[in-house]
């Protein structure tokens, strides 16, 4: 049976590559953008694959030249006392002998994490001692610094020895679990709400679960500083024991953060069960709670677990929230980055960012090929004018309860920012002040943060939509192999991403870092799904039979594509381009290891300043950058407007 | 079901639902007998679907009261309403198999698991569906899927069960034979029904009694034939198959019988059941398939009520040519059955139309 299965997938496969071979247009198309994906998407997530791998020793290599010519006595005289003096040196791990006929070879390895300079010395006091015994055969003395890489899981042994090490992983994976609960069950609420609640509660809930999108990530985790960190306004007046630093701090800001994900993915689930089938079920004489738990939650249960997952993925990826307000609690991605920048230990690291990848690629497999397809997709009948079926008291007010806390606390964590924009030091000196904003580096990090945002928004699009077009319409040999490859920059954490890029484009002939071009090339890399997907699901509503139509009036495919499916997937691209333009201005995660003194983003300056303690600055900072993404964007609906194309 | 007792099942009493200024239902009066099948059929945008949500309690009303088997339900909510609806597309919960659809209504009512189970294999039975409890409506077809949620709505034997356009979704040779299992259903059961349709044919076909409506307003209630036979005004007669009007003067009044003046022809025609007097100015309705049509040679024995006309156009559908003749500057249609054994007329034949001497009557309005 696997034989015939195999060959069937043998013979499609060479069938489609035929195919595919044919059209050297399409080809050619086909091959630039999958090399693209493989040099900025798989090949910098696969080093840090393989540096996971891999353990780096520093070594000492001792290079004696020869005097005498017979090699057996060289090897006695000189190669011999070498070797047993060095054996006793502290931190030597292994030594190997490459003698040849002129010189005598020692490599030295010594253990990992070994101060070199402190072997290299023990090494050149032990040969020194030597010196009189071999003065006559040799003829002078050379010492080598070096590494030694090799293929090893001895630094995946260390991580699950090591409880500072697999706790973050441990920590990581509890937060995300906490996190999706809370996050579904509140977003679930406001979805609820937003959609049967009364009219007066619909419009301040749907703006409430959005608004905290525009703001950069780690925003929330800023404002509850403010409130309950250590000189927090919460914390001071009412004198508390503890404050918010640690797991309630890094909970609390997650739910902020992720709370528009969830809302939007619940929401758009809720909307789509028919309100037919409540009717159905009330005409069965279902009570509203019935229905909820009969009906509703049953059948969004699939997109509710869709929503779960993307919630999971992006808690774990969390990097912004964690740094500032973890409070020494450790977690997978920024412990990755404390282990790269403070401790150069990048094979930890790598692993660090294994453990990263593994959950997220777990859900995301789950998500995007076992999940798909698994939603109830309604058939309505004609579109009803549907009466608002009265919200029961028995599921409002539990909902209610939630809700309303939620809300208010959202509303209060954007307050505390602008309080802390305008404030000297808060607590401390609570006098007006406008100086925040007199910052000349941060005015400067707004404006690379705008040309890094927006040179990513021009590339993901028009990569991802004509992508989408070759994946959608074209029949090209392995489509899903390189659809996946195409979507794994989003599944992948932004930690990951930003120390693969590190890894691989650190070496010629791809020396890329330290440029600003790769931090624009990583962001666009990260995003490319979001248009990838914007593009599959416009031209899954476009008939085929359209572009069926213009090739049948002779039009090339090429033609076809610019004058015909272009112009109906334009939305897509719009689509693309406001979404990585917004996700752009708040980058944090990839972005934090791509950096360089010059081209600092505004999202990252505001994390370097909130770290310091500059929390003024830090808010007022945050303030500008959310006008500026504001500004852009009503620029671009005002846009929109005069050229009568739609954007959002 | 029904508990022997003479009183209607349903009562609608000035019933009036308005969506902002829209009035969908405008003061609508109406009651149902036990064990009867009713039909509201209109144009879309009628209000027939809202009155029927009405009654189920999807719609609340405006104004107005709405009895049921003498308990007033106006302002119950639809779960505690003994009713039971069919939707257009069938809302079949597709999380659950067709057993745990049918059996929804009774798990809500906390019935007990073997007297659900009996009464699950009962219905399906019913509607011809055994041995396909356990499938999911998505593998189900159209029609099948029509039987589970009709199975699903009896399951609580409803004092009235509601069928919003259930037919509308299904092929046409589909849609004929359910219509009459359907019928056939609701006369063994002896279910009251109200059955909302766009469809003149299937209104016709399956109803004791029509209530034609339109701009949110009844037209006319009646029991198929009167509709067909003697629609009330132009919309009615209009609306339910094709019709030929002529309209005309009474010049002479005889008995039984009057001329009726049409453009140039007199027709001999018998006196209309309401009051007439010469001068009148009436409209004679007429179905093309009681025009008798013979080729202009043809000699004629009787030469009352004759027109002559020439074929425009001739569409032979099968049982019947439809013929579009003219007469004068008046286009007329005829419908002639079994073209197969009396011939087929050419386009620009001459013709001669004989008209029946029992012809409806409507007042000319004045709109």
């Amino acid at each position: 049976m696997s034989l015939s299965l195999q060959n069937s997938f043998l013979h499609e496969l060479a069938s489609d590559t035929r195919h595919f071979l044919r059209r050297p247009g399409l080809a050619a198309l086909t091959s630039v953008a999958v090399i693209l994906i493989l040099l900025f998407i798989v090949f910098p997530v696969g080093s840090v694959l393989l540096k996971s791998f891999t353990v780096t020793y520093p070594t000492v290599t001792v290079r004696c030249q020869s005097k005498v010519s017979n090699r057996a006595d060289f090897k006695e005289l000189v190669t011999g006392p070498i070797l047993g003096a060095i054996r006793s040196i502290e931190g030597v791990e292994e030594t190997r002998e490459l003698t040849d006929e002129e010189s005598s070879v020692v490599v030295v390895r010594f253990r990992r994490d070994w101060d070199d300079l402190r072997g290299l010395n023990d090494i050149k006091r032990a040969v020194q001692k030597l010196q009189g015994t071999f003065a006559l055969s040799v003829e002078n003395i050379k010492y080598e610094l070096g590494q030694e890489t090799i293929k090893s899981l001895a630094t995946y042994g260390r991580f699950f020895s090591k409880s500072y090490y697999y706790r973050a992983l441990k920590n990581s994976i509890v937060l995300a679990i906490v996190t999706t609960t809370i996050v579904v069950f509140v977003a679930f609420c406001f979805a609820y709400l937003g959609l049967h609640g009364p009219g007066f509660i619909k419009a301040p809930l749907r703006v409430l679960g959005l608004l905290p999108l525009i703001a950069p990530p780690f925003i929330f985790a800023l404002s509850l500083i403010l409130i309950g960190g250590r000189m927090g306004i919460l914390t001071r007046l009412l004198h508390l024991p503890f404050n918010l630093y640690g797991w309630p701090g890094v909970i609390t800001a997650q739910m902020i953060t992720f709370l528009p994900l969830g809302y939007l993915l619940i929401e758009n689930v809720l909307r789509s069960i028919g309100s037919h089938l409540d009717e159905a079920a009330s005409d069965m004489g279902a009570s509203g709670v019935d229905i909820l738990f009969k009906v509703t939650i049953p059948l969004s249960a699939p997109g509710i677990l869709k929503a779960a997952l993307l919630v999971f993925i992006m808690s774990i990826a969390d990097f912004g929230n964690p740094m500032l307000i973890g409070g020494g609690v450790s977690f997978l991605a920024t412990d990755a980055y404390f282990l790269w920048i403070s401790e150069n230990n990048l094979e930890m690291a790598a692993v660090f960012c294994v453990f990263l990848v593994l959950p997220s690629l777990i859900m995301f497999v789950i998500h995007q090929y076992i999940l798909k397809g698994r939603e109830y997709t309604t058939i309505g009948g004609k579109p009803q004018q549907v009466e608002e079926r009265r919200i029961s008291p028995k599921i409002f007010y539990p909902m209610m309860a939630v809700a309303i806390p939620v809300a208010l606390m959202i509303i209060t964590c954007f307050g505390m920012i602008l309080i802390g924009a305008f404030t000297k030091i808060l607590m401390i000196d609570n006098s007006f002040t406008l100086e925040h904003f007199q910052s000349t580096n941060g005015l400067r990090s707004l404006l690379t943060s705008l040309k890094f945002a927006f040179g990513a928004a021009l590339i993901a699009p028009i990569f991802g939509v004509t992508l989408s077009y070759i994946l959608v319409r074209k029949r090209i040999p392995l489509k899903r192999v390189v659809e996946f490859m195409a979507l794994l920059g989003f599944a992948v954490p932004g930690t990951v991403m930003g120390i693969g890029y590190i890894l691989f484009f650190n070496s010629p002939p791809l020396k890329l870092t330290g440029t600003f071009i790769i931090l624009i090339i990583n962001e666009a890399a990260r995003n490319l799904s979001v248009s990838l997907e914007a593009g599959v699901a416009k031209l899954h509503q476009i008939d085929i039979a359209i572009e069926e139509a213009a090739i049948d009036m002779g039009a090339s495919s090429f033609r076809t594509f610019t004058r015909v499916v272009l112009p109906l997937i334009s939305s897509a691209l719009a689509a693309g381009f406001v979404y990585t333009f917004m996700v752009g201005m708040i980058a944090v995660s990839a972005v934090i290891f791509l950096i360089t003194p010059g081209n600092n983003l505004a999202s990252l300056y505001i994390l370097a300043v909130a770290e310091e303690g500059f929390l003024g600055m830090a808010c007022a900072i945050s303030v500008m950058l959310i006008a500026v993404v504001m500004i852009c964007l009503g620029g671009l609906k005002l846009l929109a407007h005069y050229t009568k194309t739609t954007i959002f | 079901m029904a508990n022997g007792n003479d009183s209607p099942v349903l009562e609608l009493r000035n019933v009036t639902k308005r969506f902002g200024n829209l009035v969908a239902v405008n003061n609508i009066s109406f009651s149902l007998e036990r064990g009867k099948l009713v039909t509201f059929v209109g144009p879309s945008g009628c209000g027939k679907t809202t009155l029927l949500r009405t009654v189920s309690g999807f719609a609340e009303l405006d104004e107005g009261q709405i009895i049921l088997d003498g308990e007033d339900i106006t302002n119950m909510p639809p779960n505690g309403r003994d009713t039971a609806m069919v939707f257009q597309a069938y809302a079949l919960f597709p999380h659950m198999t067709v057993a745990h659809n049918i059996g929804f209504g009774l798990r809500v009512r906390k019935k007990s698991k073997p007297e659900i189970d009996a009464e699950v294999e009962r219905l399906l039975a019913l509607v011809q569906m055994d041995g396909l409890g356990d499938r999911k409506p998505h593998e189900l077809s159209g029609g099948q899927q029509q039987r589970v949620a009709l199975a699903r709505a009896l399951s609580l034997h409803p004092k009235i069960l509601l069928l919003d356009e259930p037919l509308s979704n299904l092929d046409a040779n589909l849609r004929v034979s359910m219509r009459e299992e359907v019928r056939k259903l609701q006369r063994r059961l002896g279910l009251s029904v109200i059955f909302v349709t766009h469809d003149q044919e299937e209104a016709m076909s399956i109803s004791d009694l029509l209530v034609v409506m339109d701009h949110g307003v009844v037209k006319q209630i009646g029991s198929p034939t009167e509709i067909y036979e003697h629609p009330i005004d132009e919309f009615v007669a209009n609306f339910i198959g094709h019709i030929n009007f002529f309209p005309g003067e009474v010049i002479d009044l005889s008995g039984d019988e009057m001329t009726f003046k049409i453009s140039q022809t007199n027709l001999k025609v018998e006196v209309p059941p309401f009051p007439v007097s010469v001068g009148d100015r009436l409209k004679a309705v007429v179905r093309p398939e009681s025009i008798d049509i013979v080729s202009a040679e043809k000699e004629l024995s009787d030469r009352e009520n004759v027109l002559e006309g020439r074929v425009e156009f001739g569409m032979y559908i099968g049982s019947i040519m439809r013929l579009t003749i003219a007469v004068g500057d008046q286009t007329v249609y005829v419908d002639e059955a079994d073209p197969q054994h009396k011939g087929i007329f050419e386009d620009g034949q001459k013709v001669k139309l004989v008209l029946k001497k029992r012809i409806h009557m409507l007042r000319e309005t004045s709109d």
